[in-house]
Order: C-alpha cells, then structure tokens, then sequence
C-alpha cells in the first residue's frame, strides 16, 4: 500500500512549474543580480519580477517585499529588528506563537527587552481583552519613572504575572534590564522597574494568523487595527495562512508580515518579510546592502522566483482548492470522532484553517504515535518533536490548557493540492487501529 | 523460515548494521530503532551535539541504505535510572558492575520488545553474537554465538526467558571478520568503524570520571583509606576503594617484598584488601539475583560457569540451591573471582541462566 503524505503543514512537495520557473536561474540566467553586466541584468530582472509578483499577491509595494532564508529568518528579522530598534521596550507575542518567534522573543530578551506573552483560550484563541487592555495602558504616557511608585502604577489590570498577562518566570529571570543587579535593592523598588519596563510602549506586537499546530485563525485584522491605533508595529506570521485565506496587506493593517515559500509548493529555504514603507527595523545580518539592507547576501534568485511563482498560484488556486479541501477535512474530524473513544479535537469551537486538523488520543504512547502510523503508512506530525527524538508536549496545547494526558498524545493531519478523499478514508481506516493497539499496550 | 516483522535494535555500529542487512536479505519486514541512552553533556546547548549523535546519523544512513525506516526513542531517563545509577551505587559498595548485562536485562530488550509491539512487530533483533535454539521439548533457548572471539552470551542471561521466543540475533553463526566483509559488500558507512570497547556511558574510558561525577570527590568510596592484608595489618594507603576492582596490581605502592593484588574491599573500613597470587584465586562462591533461561540445575548437578567477559566457562559443581542464590564449587580455582561481576551458567553451549557473583 503506498503511503499517504497528511503533513502538508510541515512542507509540500515542489510543484513542477515552480521549478521550471526556478531552472533557469541556475543555468543560463546564474548571474548575480549586483552585476552591471547582461548576465547581471538577466539575473535581476528575474528578481524583480518575483518581488513584483509576490509584491502584487500580497497587495504590497515591491519595495516592502525583503527576500529570507525562509519563515524562520522573516520571523527573526521581525521581532528581533523590531526589538532593536526600541531597545527595553516589551515584545509582545501571543504564547502560540511558532517557536520562530518564541526564540526570536527570548534572544530580544536577553538583549534587555521585556516581554509579554499574550494568553490563548481553551480554543487557542489569543485572549483580546489582555492586548486591549495592555494597548491601552500604554497609549497614555508613561509617567517620569524617577517619580514612579507601587500604587501609581497598580490600574485595575496591573500587568504583573498572575494578573491576566502570563509571564513566564525563565523569561523574567532572562531579562538583563530585570534582573536585580543588587540584592539589597528592595522588591518594591524591582517591581517598579519591571512595571516601568512594561509599560513602555511595545516594540511589535506579534500574532501569527494561522497556527500551524491546530489551525486556529486569528482575528488579525481587527488585531491589527488595535495596534495601529496604539501606534504599535504589528507582525503576522503568514506562513500557514497564505494560498489558505485571503492575505492582503492593503485591507489588514500590518506592518509587518511573514511567508514561506515550501508550505505553498515552493522550494524550501526561501521566505519573505513585508516590511510597510516606514517601518523602523534593525538587519539582523551585516554586508552589501543587497535587499534594502534588511538582508544582505548575494540573493537567491532561483528561490525568488520559486517562492514568488508558488504564491501566484496557490493564490490563483485558492479559493477552489479550500472548497475542495474543506469537506476533506471535515469527513477526517467527523470520521475520527465517530471511530476513535475520548479523541478529542484541537480548536474546536475556533474558526480554523481548512487543512489543518488536531486531535488528542489520551492513553496512547506520545513517543510512539508518530512512528506507529508512519509504520501503517500515514505520515502525520505533532506537536514540536526535536530531531535528537526527545518529545516535548506541544508549548501550543499547554498554552490552551490541555494537561500533559492530552497535550502529549496528539496528531496533527495537514492537507494539500495531493490530498484525495481515497487518502482520508484510508487514514480514517487505519488510525482508529493503530490508537487502539497502542492503548492496550500502554503500561505493558 | 517464515516472514516476521522485526524492530531491529541499531546502535550505529557495524554489528547492529549488518544485522539489519542480513534481515532485510531474509525478506523480512524491518524496522530500525536507535535508544538515546544518555548524553555526556548535561546541557545541549547550540554548538555541543549530542553524544550518541554520530551514532544515530550512522544507524539512519544504514536504514536508509537499506530501505527500511529507523526511529530514534528517547530512553535517557530509563537508562540512568536503571542502568547508571545501578552503576554508580555498586561500586560505592566495592563491588564490579556489568552495567551492560542490566541495561540488556532490564532496560534495552524489555524496552525494545515493548516498542515493537506498539510498531506491529512479532519479533525483535540485535547484532549481539549469539544464537537462539530450540531444546528437545522445543522452547526458545540462548546459545553462544559461533565466533568464540566475540562470543557475547555472557552479557544475555539476564534477560526476561519470556522473551526468547521473539528474539533473534543474525550475526550469530558469523565471525567478526565474516560482519565486516558483508558490510564491505553492502557498502555500508559504518563497514570500518572501531570496535567500541569501553562502556558507553564512560566517554573518558576511565569508570571513575563517572564515579566522581555522579558520588562527588567526598564520597567515601573516593576518599583515600588504608591497604590491608587479609588479616587486617596495614601495609599501606590507597585514594578510594571505587577506583580499585579485584584482581588489579597497579596503584598499590611497591615495597611490600612480594607481589600483592587486589582480592577485594571493606567499604564499612575504607580498606582495600592486598594479597598474594594465591589469595586472588578462589574456587567457593556463591551468585545471586538469579535469572534463568532453561531449568535451573539442582545441587549436585555438574555445570559450566563462565566469570568474567572473554573468559572460558569452567566446570563447576552446584553445591547448594535456596532463595539467595547458589553456592558453586570450581574444579580448578580461578583468579578475582569479583563480587558484582556476572556468573554465567552453561550446559554446554546453551545459557542456562546466571546472577552476580556475592561476596
């Protein structure tokens, strides 16, 4: 039996026109779009091409487009640019963030920001209420810290761990510009500190749009609009949400932006930052000034043009391949919950991605679900799984509440332009047996 | 014989790879498995990899050469748990672990079989030398590999006997060089690898950086204390009773007028015993934590046991058999018979089962 691929969250395979599209840049056109020479030229007007083009997908300037290394570098780029350039300040995320932005957030921290992490609801929704009230606090000046005390900076929502914002005690025990450089100093006075810290104005706030472990979509727009109202940059990781939703930065107000060429059928190792004309950020990486400074290094043309050719037509294809999808993956969840006891479905009750689906087996082997399945021939993933082959519960499902009997046992199936209805059935025929065996094994 | 699917155990060595080879050759379904067992470094900060990290690249280029998937499980805690500390705490008590023969009965094989339940397998493999055979009323027993050099039936008897029926070993009607020239041929990347010797867990090659590591230096079983002879008259010091294993003559000072060994210690005194050649051979003793393969012999009955790694099983006459253990007379006396290490009992070729030496 051949094996069915439900991991399209984690790569795609390379669409065969955005490879034809890539080929030439690797033979013929292999110049270094820096060159004033033709073979230059050739080269550059291949990558301006696939900036206009990706430019023109996501409804942005080509000038706001800056090529990476991939999701990974765009995220970094973001929140540690950002960090940068307002040094102390907090850097704000929501604690689903991918681990892209998480760790981009730690590094900021251990350069002396603060952070705060936004708290999810049991569906993995970002709690709105908690950016509100700390875009609010904010927007009014702080007063001079020099005339600062306790009961000043104690509003009805003091944001102080425990108090609605969750801060994680590694991240306070991080923050250089937190940690008590003396220990006779006084608790009030350290709180004082801390409070001032976090009530600077935030240097990015950022939410991604769809989660890439349970598919939750983040009301980003409305997000987006808090933000720029509080005169805050605000970031979206886009990866999991283009060629699935409707990502235009001309109707949703970001300023900043994250996609990845390999989840759209795109070659892997490419990815983009919109960067709003405007926008303040420090480059993470020093050299010849190539993609407006942000990213320097002699540009990957070959991954321009396939990242920019991948999102032309996942973006072309959009909006049929979701209505082709979308029964798919609810045939997946109704049919699991029909065949498998106490499954329980990641997101519920949250608008979610079309091709995303996350489910809790309690009582099976986390260690052992994903090797279990690959042996059936079902090749899914879960939560964060390190390569050494330690597994980790998922810092998403901790974050919506799930304890460690739910949050370790799950499965994330993703969908794509290869997935038939053949594949979901036969994924619903042998999932319900592998849960089963390994639930009668546990403990044995 | 018929198909089975098989969880095949691979460390990244030759042995194990080619193991996996010969059961892919057979026509057997296989699966690979590597065991994290545990890292040498506390932290896995960016920069220092993993310990056991080459070692899983090797065992998944093989898997990969060979068609066939490979999984890396995560056994650290377990490992330690069972294994290390084991080690770690006989030693404090002057006694001279096998920490492989507990990590195979009490971690590895329990740990394997179970995993390869979960993955749909009826049998697991590792590239041990040793053979599995049936007895005259046809149940599962261990045999010694063919290759007498490699010979590694003494590091198996404390295996669950439930679990015979599922076990099986490839490379046990082979020679070491006979594994070699087959991974040569198969063009595996591990073809050429050195034989690893030294205790896994031991990246240093000296047990004692452990010791010290997981004791601290103040430990008593590390603090110097007094060399005696058997009758208790002083003849001089040693820096910790840990560091010295029955049978050595280094580390033991000269100026004694004759040849002295160890021939054992007194944790409760800090005393390293000394004697003479003569005083290190024995020919009582007895084993316990027993573990049995076949039916256990009964007193009188003549058997084979094999004392050390790499040793000769020797005849032996089971004096006495009760709860504890057994008590076994040799018919030759045999040099540091050592508490702690593994006693192995034979009928000819096939284990019967064995325990640790006791005082």
């Amino acid at each position: 039996m051949d094996p069915i691929y439900l991991d399209h969250a984690a790569t795609t395979p390379l669409r065969p026109e955005v490879r034809d599209a890539m080929l030439p840049f690797w033979d013929e056109r292999f110049g270094n779009p820096s060159s004033v020479h033709r073979w230059g030229r050739a080269a550059r007007a291949g990558l301006d091409a696939a900036r206009g083009q990706l430019a023109e997908v996501l409804g942005a300037s080509p000038g706001e487009i800056v090529f990476t290394r991939g999701g990974t570098e765009a995220n970094n780029l973001a929140v540690l640019g950002r960090a940068r350039m307002a040094p102390g300040a907090p850097v704000v995320c929501s604690a689903i963030e991918h681990r892209a932005v998480l760790a981009a957030a730690d590094a900021a921290v251990a350069e002396g920001s603060a952070l705060r992490l936004l708290p999810v609801d049991g569906r993995g929704m970002v709690q709105r209420d908690v950016l509100d009230d700390l875009l609010q606090s904010t927007s009014v000046k702080a007063p001079n810290p020099a005339s600062l005390r306790l009961e000043e900076l104690a509003p009805s929502n003091p944001p102080i761990p425990g108090a609605g914002l969750l801060c994680s005690p590694q991240h306070w025990g991080a923050a250089g510009a937190l940690r008590p450089k003396h220990t006779q100093r006084s608790t009030e006075r350290l709180t004082t500190d801390l409070e001032e810290l976090l009530r600077r104005k935030p240097a990015v706030v950022s939410v991604m749009w769809v989660n890439n472990e349970v598919g939750t979509i983040q009301p980003v727009s409305e997000i987006a609009e808090g933000c720029r109202a509080a005169g805050v940059p605000f970031h979206t990781d886009a990866v999991q949400a283009l060629g699935k939703l409707p990502v235009r930065v001309d109707e949703v107000a970001v300023e900043l932006l994250t996609v990845s060429a390999h989840k759209l059928g795109g070659p892997k190792g490419v990815g983009a930052l919109f960067v709003r004309r405007g926008t303040e950020l420090a480059p993470l990486l020093h050299g010849g000034g190539q993609e407006g400074g942000l990213r320097p290094g002699t540009e990957d043309v070959a991954g321009a043009v396939g990242l920019a050719a991948a999102a032309v037509l996942a973006e072309a294809e959009r909006m049929g391949e979701m209505e082709r999808l979308r029964p798919l993956l609810d045939r997946l969840e109704a049919g699991l919950r029909e065949r498998v006891v106490e499954l329980v479905v990641n997101g519920a009750g949250a608008e979610r991605s079309p091709t995303i689906l996350n489910v809790s087996v309690p009582g099976a082997d986390p260690e052992m679900l994903l090797p279990a399945l690959d042996a059936e021939g079902i090749a899914v993933s879960s939560g964060s799984a390190c390569s050494s082959g330690a597994v980790r519960a998922s810092h998403v499902l901790s974050a919506m509440g799930l304890a460690p009997e739910l949050a370790g046992p799950s499965v994330r199936f993703s969908l794509g332009r290869t997935t038939t209805r053949d594949d979901i059935d036969r994924a619903l025929a042998v999932f319900p047996v592998v849960v089963e065996r390994l639930r009668a094994l546990v403990g044995a | 014989m018929e198909p089975r699917t098989v969880l095949v155990a691979m460390s990244g060595g030759v042995d194990s790879s080619v193991a996996a080879a010969l059961l892919v050759e057979k026509g057997h379904r296989v699966i690979g498995v590597t065991m994290k067992t545990f890292c040498y470094s506390e932290n896995t900060s960016p920069g220092k990899t993993c310990c056991g990290l080459d070692g899983i690249i090797d065992a998944r280029q093989v898997a990969d050469r060979l068609g066939i998937p490979h999984y890396v499980f995560d056994v650290e805690r377990e490992f330690t748990r069972d294994v290390i500390d084991d080690f770690v705490a006989e030693y404090a008590s002057g006694r001279t672990p096998n920490p492989c023969v507990r990590c195979n009965g009490n971690t590895k094989f329990r740990d394997l079989l179970k995993r390869g339940r979960m993955l749909g397998c009826d049998a697991i493999a590792t590239g041990h030398y040793a053979r599995m055979g049936l007895d005259e009323r046809g149940s599962a027993v261990l045999i010694r590999g063919r290759d007498h050099n490699k010979d590694q039936a003494y590091f198996l008897w404390a295996l669950p006997p439930e679990m015979l029926p599922q076990l099986m070993f490839p490379l046990g009607e082979l020679t070491k060089p006979e594994v070699r020239q087959r991974a040569r041929e198969l063009g595996l990347v591990t073809a050429e690898k050195p034989e690893s010797m030294e205790i896994c867990f031991v990246p240093t090659g000296n047990y004692v950086d452990v010791l010290e590591q997981r004791l601290g230096a103040e430990h008593p079983a590390l603090l110097p204390g007094v060399l005696v002879t058997r009758d208790g008259e002083p003849v001089g010091e040693h820096d910790g009773y840990a560091r010295y294993t029955v049978g050595q003559r280094k580390g033991l000072g000269g100026g004694h007028g004759q040849r002295l060994y160890v021939i054992g210690s007194r944790p409760a005194t800090r005393e390293v015993v000394v004697g003479t050649l003569d005083q290190l051979h024995r020919s009582e003793f007895s084993i316990g934590e027993l573990n049995w393969l076949a039916t256990p012999p009964q007193a009188g009955d003549q058997i084979a046991v094999q004392i050390r790694h790499r040793a000769p099983a020797v005849g032996a006459q089971v004096l006495e058999v009760n709860a504890e253990g057994i008590q076994l007379v040799l018919d030759t006396s045999q040099r540091a018979v050592t508490p702690g290490q593994s006693a192995v009992v034979f009928k000819g070729e096939m284990v019967l089962g064995g325990g640790r030496i006791a005082s």
